[in-house]
């Protein structure tokens, strides 16, 4: 990408940044921020999921709970995040390969039920494990330390996950131009074209679920000390559906979908409850107003832009 | 990233830093935030909470103030989503500068928020989460009303089972940390009177259907069923035992203590026991306090008010009252210390006398016996130590 492409593409989400400081203060922007390049992170997994290798998941929270809870434990016990954090992408990979299997067998919605079922089963251990994983009454986790130096300041906290989906980015972007990422468009567009040319059809899925499974459990491990808390109700089916809707309103197309799904998933209900405060008397105090504009934002962008925002008209 | 950080010492000089000394207070105003669930699965509780809160520092405002000062609410709705929760704090800590937290709900929510809170060195005072964190270790600036379930659950059963002389208690719990509260607080009741649970079964948060347990209950020879349930479960589980001719005593925890249950459950419900740490506040039969302040609420919101308003105004209170008796230079310290010696007095609600002192900042750990009868819940016991 040259110079000023670059500019191009990051110039929109500087003055994002710049409104949302001086509108809100820096830290709320900051924090804004933190979450949506975290989420958007978890989105990319979709986006290679879905978009790319072209199939089904309804569990993605799964994966991005196994991260988390991987990191957390870890953490817990004292493992520097140099080792803490591979172990909890290589689960949310080993995650992805497992939840996976059945697409040997299943295609399009019988498989996208399967990866529900996993889902599912993930939470269920979680809240049974209580060893481990201290059941439904959930986990604490310490901030996020860099060579003994805790990232707990919201700029910090910033740089980390932007640096960190910026590294998933260009990961990806090597991916998709690769034989592999070629392959994955090949089973999308027709599996059975994709095979008849050599392609391992059943390998290229399983490939596309670990790398989203990776992604997903790095999302996971930065979520769960940004948080400082996690509990299996956290990861349930509705975030799984949340990390869909994303990667949909993005544009499950392209990686850049990822980033700008998780700013509308994140950042819209924020700035709608910040529009809230202007309104008069009894209006502001309205049960379900941000559910309801939310939905309306969500119902806006999938009908102006079918193919997500960073998709094609 | 030169740019960037150009930006964002931009950013950073625009911001107008306070001249104030306490945030949150000024001249004028008090700002009080709470980060509450008005639109997710605790949506019923949170909006009675905002609104009692609300009605009571209106009735301060409009009585002059707090030392001449307005209280004024704001409100962020986290739909018990613990990343909305953390963006909420942020920007009630940062853009409105809020003195003190008060009644943030949900265990997530809470537990997610509250070292942010107290970081910033802001109070954070009676979240509704029965987490032990909430109030211990001890902490300067964090304050709860709210027990775990477990210390009145373990009076409750204590109480019931030794005035009732039942032989084989039994539990049916949610499958989660509330269940598993209410559990410990049984069992040690229970020990306390050289017994044990005669059985246990669960079921999964959001179940509708209870037959299998009532029935494994009834099979275990249950004479008293506890009941670690909300509202709707308790509605059920209790239906169905008098579905099938199971006239079991059975005893609720205070997530069940509420006029919903008896609303939705009708004639099923009739006897259920339960434990009030508030009492529910009807209107007929009222005490002329009691009445007035349900018309003042009914014309103020449009809406009946509910035990969870009384929660929220009585909360509101209890702030209004430390606040006063911090005397008018406010900061969180002198609240603090106003709070650990404040004493709580009777009033018409029959809420419990809440203390606090420097070494315990639990403020009530009693819960009181009620059963419904003739279709409204009637207080049998005072608050049981």
């Amino acid at each position: 990408m040259s110079a000023p492409g670059a500019l191009r593409r990051v110039a929109p989400w500087l003055l994002l940044l710049l409104a949302a400081g001086v509108w809100l203060g820096p830290d709320y922007a900051l924090g804004q921020a933190t979450m949506v390049a975290t989420y958007a992170i978890a989105g990319l997994g979709v986006v290679i999921v879905v978009g790319q290798a072209g199939q089904v998941t309804f569990g993605q929270g799964a994966l991005v709970a196994l991260g988390a809870y991987a990191e957390a434990v870890l953490a817990g016990r004292g493992v520097p995040v140099i080792l803490s954090l591979p172990a909890a992408v290589a689960l949310g990979a080993a995650g992805g390969a497992l939840a996976s299997l059945p697409a040997w067998r299943l295609g399009g919605l019988y498989f996208g039920m399967s990866t529900l079922a996993f889902a599912l089963l993930v939470e269920e251990a979680l809240v049974r494990w209580e060893g481990l994983t201290r059941g439904a009454a959930g986990l604490a986790t310490p901030a996020l330390a860099l060579a003994g130096v805790a990232l707990d300041a919201p700029l910090a906290q910033a740089l980390a996950s932007l640096a960190t989906l910026l590294c998933a980015l260009f990961f990806c972007r090597r991916l998709l131009a690769s034989r592999l990422g070629r392959a994955w468009r090949a089973v999308r567009e027709d599996e059975a074209a994709a095979e008849a040319c050599g392609i391992d059809a059943a390998r290229a899925k399983t490939l596309a679920f670990a790398v989203g499974g990776a992604l997903s459990g790095l999302a996971g491990a930065l979520y769960a000390h940004w948080i400082g808390f996690i509990s299996p109700e956290q990861f349930g089916l509705m975030f799984s559906f949340e990390l869909l809707m994303l990667a949909f309103i993005g544009g499950a197309r392209r990686l850049a979908g990822a980033a700008w799904g998780a700013l509308v998933i994140v950042a819209i209900p924020q700035g709608i409850a910040v529009l809230r405060d202007l309104l008069p008397g009894d209006w502001a105090r309205a049960a379900g107003l941000e559910a309801m504009l939310f939905g309306a934002v969500i119902v806006a962008v999938v009908l102006l832009r079918p193919g997500g925002i960073a998709g094609r008209r | 990233m030169r740019l960037l950080s150009t930006l964002l010492a931009a950013v950073l000089a625009t911001v107008p830093l306070s001249a104030a000394a306490t945030p949150g207070v000024s001249e004028r105003e008090i700002v009080v935030g709470t980060i509450s669930d008005l639109s997710g699965p605790t949506a019923l509780l949170g909006v009675p909470v905002r609104d009692g809160m609300l009605m009571r520092f209106e009735e301060a405002n409009a009585a002059g103030g707090v030392h001449g000062r307005s209280v004024r609410l704001a409100v962020e709705d986290a739909g018990y989503d613990p990343k909305r929760g953390i963006l909420a704090a942020r920007k009630l800590i940062q853009r409105d500068r809020a003195f003190a937290f008060i009644a943030n709900l949900g265990t997530p929510v809470v537990m997610a928020t509250m070292p942010m809170v107290l970081d910033a060195g802001r109070l954070h005072l009676f979240p509704f989460s029965p987490h032990e964190a909430t109030y211990s270790p001890l902490h300067p600036l964090k304050f709860q009303v709210f027990a775990p379930y477990q210390e009145y659950m373990e009076a409750g059963t204590r109480h019931m089972v030794g005035r009732g002389g039942y032989a084989r208690s039994c539990l049916l719990y949610q499958d989660d940390d509330y269940g598993l509260e209410v559990m410990k607080g049984v069992e040690s009741g229970l020990a306390q009177l050289g017994k044990a649970l005669v059985t246990k079964t669960s079921y999964k948060r959001g179940a509708t259907d209870l037959s299998s347990q009532v029935a494994r209950l009834r099979a275990a020879d249950c004479d008293l069923v506890v009941l670690a349930t909300v509202v709707r479960e308790t509605v059920a589980a209790v239906s169905e035992a008098r579905r099938i001719g199971w006239e079991v005593d059975m005893l609720v925890t205070a997530s069940g203590y509420s006029a919903q249950t008896h609303e939705l459950g009708g004639a099923a419900v009739e006897g259920l026991y339960g434990i009030s740490v508030l009492p529910h506040p009807y209107a007929e039969g009222a005490s002329p306090a009691l009445a007035g302040w349900i018309e003042r609420y009914r014309s103020r919101f449009g809406a009946a008010p509910n035990v969870w308003s009384v929660m929220g105004y009585t909360l509101a209170d209890l702030f209004v009252r430390a606040a006063e008796a911090a005397g008018p230079t406010l900061t969180a310290e002198r609240f603090a210390a106003a709070l650990e010696a404040l004493r709580s007095p009777p009033d018409f609600f029959g809420s419990p006398q809440y203390r606090f002192d420097p070494t315990d900042h639990l403020g009530n750990r009693h819960g009181r016996l009620a059963q419904i009868r003739n279709g409204r819940w009637e207080l049998l016991t005072d608050y049981l130590e």
